[in-house]
C-alpha cells in the first residue's frame, strides 16, 4: 500500500502490519513549558540545564506526543473517535529539550470485540541520534454513532 | 530526592499531589502545539460537541495526562533514573475523567527483588478520582539502589 493510500485509509480500518507515517519534531524549551502547565509539574530538571546537558523532556509531553492521533497520516471519519484503553509503557532514556523525535507506529494486533475495532500499537520514540527513548504497546477501540446502533 | 528505598518494605504505600483537572489545563494537554494553526484543536478532549457526537456525555480528559502524572510519582519515588530503566504494565483506563475532577496517583508496593547490588520493585499503581473511584490500574517497575 502506498503512503497515499494509507493517509487516506481511516484509522481503524488499519490492518495489522500497517504503520502510520511517522511524526518528527523538536521539542523547544517553550513546548517543554506547555506540558509543565498541563501536567502541574515543574520540577527544575524539565526547566534548568544540567551538568550533563540541556533540560530534560517531560514524560507527558512524549506520551502526548507518541498517541497515534499525532501521527500525519491519522484519519478518522467524522462522528468517529479512538478511545485509549490500554498500555504498556517503557522508558529506556531520557529525551533532552532541543533535540529531535521521531515516533513510528505499527499495528500489532487487530481485532473485534462486543461489535467495535480493537488495535495494540507497538510504538517507538527515538532521538536524533539514534537514541531510543520510549516504547509503548497502546490498546485503543473506536466509538462512534455508527457503531451503537 | 527519591523516596523508595533497597529498606522499603513491601506493603508500603505512597500518593502524588492531587491535581485537579481544569480546562486550561486539559486544553493545553490535547489542544496541539500552541503555535499550531488554529489551536486549540477540535477533539473528544477540548470539544463537546465532538465528544457527545461520539456518544459520550462531555469531554473526557486524555488518559495519556494522567498517566503522565503517573509517571510523576514514579521519578518522585525512584529519582530520575526512572526514566532509564521504568516500566508502567498491563494499565488500564477504567472510568471517563471529566474537566473538574481531583485526581491522585498512588502505588503500593507488592513485590521486591535483590538484582545484583539493586532492588528491582513492583508496585501496584492506582489513579483515584474524588470520589475514589480509579480511573486508572496497572503495575510498575522501578530499581532501587
Amino acid at each position: 500500500m502506498s503512503n497515499q493510500q494509507t493517509k487516506m485509509k481511516s484509522a481503524h480500518l488499519m490492518g495489522l502490519g500497517e504503520e502510520f507515517e511517522p511524526l518528527e519534531f523538536i521539542v523547544t524549551p517553550e513546548m517543554n513549558q506547555q506540558y509543565l502547565y498541563a501536567e502541574e509539574d515543574f520540577h527544575p530538571m524539565y526547566i534548568e540545564p544540567r551538568g550533563d546537558g540541556p533540560p530534560l523532556v517531560h514524560p507527558g509531553l512524549l506520551l502526548n506526543m507518541s498517541n497515534n492521533t499525532r501521527s500525519p497520516s491519522f484519519y478518522l471519519p467524522p462522528g468517529w473517535g479512538e478511545i485509549h484503553a490500554g498500555e504498556e509503557t517503557e522508558y529506556i532514556n531520557p529525551g533532552r529539550v532541543g533535540k529531535k523525535f521521531r515516533v513510528t507506529w505499527k499495528v500489532i494486533e487487530a481485532f473485534e470485540k462486543r461489535g467495535r475495532p480493537w488495535h495494540v500499537l507497538d510504538i517507538l520514540v527515538v532521538d536524533e541520534d539514534g537514541v531510543i527513548i520510549m516504547r509503548r504497546k497502546m490498546t485503543n477501540t473506536f466509538a462512534s454513532w455508527e457503531l451503537k446502533r | 530526592m527519591v523516596r523508595i528505598t533497597k529498606d522499603t518494605e513491601i506493603g508500603q504505600e505512597f500518593a502524588g499531589k492531587p491535581k485537579k483537572m481544569i480546562w486550561e489545563r486539559v486544553w493545553t494537554f490535547s489542544g496541539g502545539v500552541f503555535t499550531s494553526q488554529g489551536w486549540p484543536k477540535k477533539n473528544l478532549h477540548t470539544d463537546i460537541e465532538f465528544a457527545q457526537n461520539l456518544g459520550l456525555p462531555t469531554v473526557g480528559v486524555s488518559a495519556t495526562q494522567y498517566l503522565g502524572h503517573m509517571a510523576e510519582l514514579m521519578i518522585d519515588l525512584f529519582g530520575e533514573a526512572w526514566l532509564n530503566h521504568g516500566r508502567m504494565s498491563n494499565v488500564k483506563f477504567i472510568k471517563l475523567v471529566v474537566d473538574g475532577d481531583m485526581l491522585v496517583s498512588k502505588a503500593k508496593v507488592v513485590g521486591k527483588e535483590q538484582e545484583g547490588s539493586t532492588v528491582k520493585y513492583v508496585l501496584d499503581i492506582y489513579v483515584e478520582n474524588q470520589n475514589h473511584d480509579k480511573v486508572l490500574v496497572g503495575t510498575a517497575t522501578g530499581i532501587a539502589g
